[in-house]
């Protein structure tokens, strides 16, 4: 009868499985490296977008406070030229006074015929959306605010969109950041594995496999959410 | 040495060195390729994003212009209206007056609303003007304007960004073929020999992969690398 003796422990065990955790992780780090540098290049591209679109707005904005300028200068300059002409009609129907008379019928007639020159400049006399529908009553200037700044509105809109795409691959990146460090630890963990004895070793893989499952399932998440 | 020899044979785990060696060398080479077309992607990008700046202020000046001229050109017919209005008066004073400002006025007014009131192209024919064109004909004036596109740099750095995508998903093919080589170095006699082919396989669809992706994009930016 021979008397057993405890076999010593293998050095290299576990050395394979720890290899290969090793060569998994690296993959998926590789992996979440693409990942990450996708979110970073959507990112780029919405963040040029978001400034592109700025631009534009800010331009658009300009030339809509300059077309109103303009048009609001032509239609009071009308208005005033209208109501001088009409104040000196009445003047003249009030007056006995022959020269007063000539005088303000001259003005009516001179302010009539700048106010006729100004109304074929004005956008509120030729341009349909606003021309009034009733007989001297007031262009539709509702309808004048609401389309000069439409497509400063829709740039506006969409610069905002381009903004948010931004800081949701932004943020993506950062996380994939923050996946990309916990991978890091994790083959640490696995390198210290290595250098390790076959009991130690195989805790150290159990805290980078850990490790490993914890960053792959928020990968998973980051790509989904 | 038959095939079994040569499998069990430390040559192979030379070949089987040299070979992980040269997928990591390989590796690096994309990486530095990408950080390359990374860098080169954003300077496009912001070069675009700086010419977009400046043709929105050309523009910006070129409708600050038009807008001046169009104030002028308004005004002008509004006074030429008025003086052709005094010039119906039979009072000899009226017109004398009428005279002096045709002679002396109307010249002035016409010179600030020059082009736009004096080239006939921006003439229409109920006695206003095509703002637009004169708009037009500014923004093809500006020599500066003409040489900015700023959608080339976009279209440049988005033919960049679409190879940094491709490059990565070659990384990655390529830590692919370092996972099966290092498995090769690892595993048993039978297996080693299938698990180095698939990683040299592997490799070698990741090397074509880069140097196809390398190719379509030089041609696709018409030369430049």
């Amino acid at each position: 009868m021979t008397e057993l003796t405890p076999q010593p422990l293998n050095p290299d065990r576990y050395k394979t499985l720890v290899v290969i955790l090793t060569v998994i992780t690296t993959v998926i780090t590789a992996v979440v490296a693409g990942l990450n540098a996708d979110a970073s290049i959507r990112a780029s591209l919405s963040n040029r977008d978001s400034q592109q679109y700025a631009i534009l707005a800010e331009g658009e904005l300009q030339r809509v406070s300059l077309q109103s300028a303009y048009d609001m200068n032509i239609f009071t300059g009308y208005l005033l030229d209208a109501q001088t002409s009409t104040i000196m009609s009445l003047t003249a129907n009030q007056e006995t006074n022959a020269q007063v008379v000539a005088d303000s019928e001259l003005q009516s007639i001179l302010a009539q015929a700048r106010a006729d020159a100004a109304q074929k400049f004005s956008i509120f006399f030729t341009d349909p959306r606003y021309v009034t529908k009733t007989q001297g009553g007031l262009p539709n200037m509702q309808a004048y605010l609401n389309n000069f700044a439409a497509t400063a509105k829709d740039l506006v809109i969409k610069q905002n969109a381009a903004a948010d795409n931004y800081n949701r691959w932004n943020r993506k990146g950062d996380s994939y950041t923050s996946v990309l460090a916990i991978l890091a630890i994790s083959l640490f963990l696995f390198g210290l594995a290595q250098a390790l004895s076959p009991r130690l070793r195989l805790i150290f893989a159990f805290f980078g496999l850990s490790a490993l499952v914890a960053a792959g399932l928020s990968a998973v998440l980051i790509v989904v959410g | 040495m038959n095939k079994s020899q040569w499998v069990n044979s430390p040559r192979l785990d030379i070949v089987i060195a040299a070979l992980i060696a040269i997928v990591s060398t390989s590796f690096a080479l994309v990486a530095w390729r990408i950080n390359m077309v990374s860098s080169n992607a954003g300077s496009a990008d912001r070069q675009g994003i700086i010419d977009g700046i400046k043709k929105q202020a050309f523009t910006n000046e070129n409708w600050r212009q038009l807008y001046t001229e169009a104030s002028a050109v308004e005004n002008y017919a509004v006074y030429l209206a008025d003086i052709k209005a005094m010039e119906a008066s039979q009072d000899p004073t009226v017109l004398a007056q009428a005279a002096n400002l045709r002679q002396y006025m109307l010249p002035n007014l016409l010179l600030l609303a020059t082009p736009l009131a004096t080239d006939p192209i921006y003439q229409n024919a109920d006695g206003t003007y095509d703002l637009q064109k004169r708009f037009d004909s500014l923004e093809a004036a500006n020599l500066d304007l003409r040489d900015l596109d700023p959608h080339a740099s976009f279209t440049l750095a988005g033919c960049y960004f679409s190879e940094q995508r491709w490059l990565t998903v070659v990384t990655v093919v390529l830590a692919t073929s370092l996972f099966w080589l290092a498995l090769a170095e690892i595993s048993g006699k039978r297996i080693r020999l299938a698990t180095m082919v698939i990683g040299v396989v592997v490799y070698g669809v990741g090397s074509a992969g880069f140097i196809i992706s390398e190719l379509i994009f030089f041609f696709l930016r018409g030369g430049v690398l």
